[in-house]
């Protein structure tokens, strides 16, 4: 995993107390951060949670209603203008003319950041084989797999060079294989200094970051690096509880003084303890007396979905 | 070139291959005024030709018959039944076969005879007021005629020669083909321009687009110059196909017509982007685009009504619709061969509206999502 943090300098990203209402409901609340250039941020969390309303703050594309976020040190709110031609925005559904060929969509986008002629060409031609689309450069855009049209959504955000990419949810909806492709050219991308700024609700993904940001009803309830927040954030101890009646069994387990969380994990359960009250023997002990047949407990790393569940649980 | 430019350019091409990649908007924008002008060419005609009639003759003289003759004469009437009594005529007329009935009272021939007031009954079919309009301005001529020919006039003789400049045999298409052009054409270009800014909403490539440097002015021109270019391809379709099918003439300059017509469509395609950048929901702006579009283009322009006999309000109203002053061009170029000193007050309007609808559309098109 990426955990080599490129030394910051200026930050990239700076938000702080950034707050988004429409109407009564509060999309974003108070939410603080820097994001380090060359770093992957990762930004984690349920569907509503605020992360779209974040990013749309962050790329000058919806102002905030309280706080205020520096991007490229240039001010959301004041100088949207200057943020926008610094940065590269993928948005959720990857937004490409489905009707226009691939290379048309990517000159269209060149031509909107004012980009032109032999030097566009070239660098789309580049682009394009560095995604390994060079191939698909003549197909219409709409008659690609979900993987290729996300790639070409990236490259249509990076024409420009912008030294800061936003990309919203970029692997919705793509196969896993794709996802993997997709990673790997985010992590390059990294290492030759841009900043990704990227939201997403896949828990393997966020393994890939930098540093994560859990958002939960427009809070931002975390906010560090994969390994501390899986060594830091949980109180307790992890198991892994296997057997046929694993789901069965959770409800009672719940109940249980000492079990601090319990949730599912594939066909198997993901179970917090307290060490202090309950050790190992004392779980399997506790699992074998229980109406719900053999039950094996085996002590596990937490992994990011159980510090995200768990921090969205205690709210 | 500068980036304005550049990112005009790329918003134009988009556009235009949008258009190209979809045979619906090629059909709709070439095929539609074609029909159109056919349709209303051939079938809306403000001439009465041939109308059936049927004759009830009390008298049965020969000053009857002349009558009859002088009104078949006019080729405005043809005579269809002789009937024997009133109800026949109204049953006819009920069933369709005739569109008006001529009652000659029994003594015509003497009343004319003696030079009293010789009166007939002419009975028309109410239902279609526009018909027995025409049909009763016929029907006096013929009377008229008729009388004259008598040898004594029953009416005093005035006799009008008329002759209509500019279209000498009052023919409809005449009238109507110019008008009609640009009622076409401002209709089409609202419905086409309507979903485009609020597909891009619906289809999220606006918030992509809004995340680029490109200004809400260069998106508003980058919508319209395609559109713009294919109204005036429309134009020069409509008026080929007029001058072919109907012989509608060119008699001043097509520049002139060409340089209204940009105008022209800067306005309507300024009132559909308007509609689409308020909406943001393709199928409201259609909605909205098919009433907007088509009523005022063709109820407030001209076309049919003169808006010089229209109510204050609707007079009014009517100085908002471009449609209203390209009607006047198109006649006033095609058939009266006018140019820019006659022209100017239309030139002027169109202008006007034009300026109004592109900086109203450009100013509500908020380039954030809030």
């Amino acid at each position: 995993m990426a955990d080599a943090k490129p030394t910051p300098s200026a930050p990239a990203i700076v938000a702080e107390q950034l707050t988004r209402r429409f109407g009564a409901f509060v999309a974003v609340r108070d939410v603080s951060f820097e994001v380090a250039r060359g770093e992957i941020f990762g930004y984690l969390g349920a569907n509503g949670a605020g992360k779209s309303t974040t990013i749309r703050m962050l790329c000058g594309l919806l102002a905030p209603t309280a706080g205020r976020a520096t991007v490229a040190g240039a001010d959301v709110a004041r100088d949207p203008e200057r943020v926008k031609r610094a940065i590269g925005y993928m948005s959720q559904r990857f937004s490409l003319y489905l009707d226009l060929r691939v290379r048309e969509n990517l000159e269209f986008f060149g031509g909107a950041y004012g980009l032109g002629g032999a030097a566009l060409a070239r660098r789309i031609d580049a682009l394009l084989e560095r995604v390994e689309l060079t191939a698909q450069a003549d197909l219409r855009t709409g008659d690609l797999p979900g993987g290729l049209r996300q790639r070409v959504a990236l490259i249509a955000a990076m024409l420009h060079e912008p030294a800061i990419l936003f990309l919203d949810e970029p692997t919705a909806g793509v196969a896993p294989a794709a996802r993997r492709t997709f990673w790997r050219l985010i992590r390059e991308l990294a290492a030759g200094g841009t900043t990704v700024f990227v939201t997403t609700h896949y828990m393997d993904e966020a393994e890939y970051c930098h540093r994560i940001g859990m958002m939960s009803a427009g809070r931002l309830v975390a906010l560090d690096t994969p390994a501390t927040l899986k060594r830091a954030y949980l109180a307790g101890s992890m198991f892994l509880v296997e057997g046929p009646q694993v789901a069965a069994a959770l409800p009672a387990l719940r109940s249980h003084p000492a079990v601090l969380g319990a949730q599912p994990f594939g066909a198997a359960a993901h179970l917090r303890v307290d060490p202090a009250q309950l050790d190992r023997d004392g779980l399997q002990g506790l699992l074998t007396a229980g109406a719900h047949g053999a039950l094996r407990a085996r002590p596990v790393e937490p992994s990011l979905e159980d510090v995200f569940l768990a921090l969205v649980e205690e709210r | 070139m500068p980036p304005f430019f550049q990112r005009l350019g790329a918003l134009a091409y988009k556009e235009l291959l949008h258009m190209l990649r979809d045979q619906q908007v090629i059909y709709l924008a070439l095929g539609m005024p074609l029909v159109m002008l056919l349709l209303f060419g051939y079938a809306v005609s403000f001439d009465v030709d041939e109308l059936p009639i049927a004759v009830l003759d009390h008298d049965g003289s020969a000053a009857a018959r002349r009558l009859v003759r002088g009104l078949e004469a006019s080729d405005a009437f043809v005579v269809r039944h002789q009937v024997r009594e009133a109800a026949a005529i109204e049953a006819l007329m009920r069933r369709g076969t005739i569109r008006a009935g001529v009652v000659i009272p029994a003594g015509f021939a003497r009343q004319v005879a003696r030079g009293a007031e010789a009166r007939y009954q002419l009975l028309l079919d109410g239902a279609d007021g526009t018909t027995a309009r025409i049909a009763l301005g016929y029907a006096f001529g013929a009377t008229a005629a008729a009388a004259g020919d008598a040898g004594r006039g029953v009416l005093p003789l005035l006799e009008p020669r008329v002759r209509a400049l500019f279209n000498p045999a009052l023919r409809s298409a005449l009238f109507i083909v110019p008008g009609l052009a640009a009622v076409i054409i401002g209709i089409l270009a609202v419905l086409m321009s309507t979903i485009t800014v609020a597909r891009e909403w619906e289809r999220g490539s606006m918030e992509q687009l809004f995340a680029t440097p490109v200004d809400r002015l260069a998106v508003v021109l980058g919508k319209l110059l395609p559109y713009v270019a294919i109204g005036l391809l429309q134009l020069l379709l409509v008026l080929t196909a007029g001058a072919w099918l109907f012989a509608v003439p060119l008699r001043g300059s097509l520049a002139t017509l060409l340089a209204a017509a940009v105008l022209f469509l800067a306005g309507v395609l300024g009132q559909g982007l308007l509609i689409s950048m308020v909406t943001r929901n393709q199928q409201v702006a259609t909605q909205l685009g098919a009433i907007s579009g088509v009523l005022p283009n063709l109820l407030l322009s001209g076309f049919i009504f003169p808006p010089d006999n229209m109510p204050l309000p609707l007079r009014v109203l009517s100085r908002a619709v471009p449609a209203r002053y390209m009607v006047a061009v198109m006649r006033g170029v095609l058939l009266q061969g006018q140019r820019l000193p006659q022209l100017w007050p239309q030139f002027l309007g169109l202008a006007l509206v034009a300026a109004a609808f592109l900086t109203i559309s450009t100013l509500a098109f908020r380039r954030s999502l809030d």
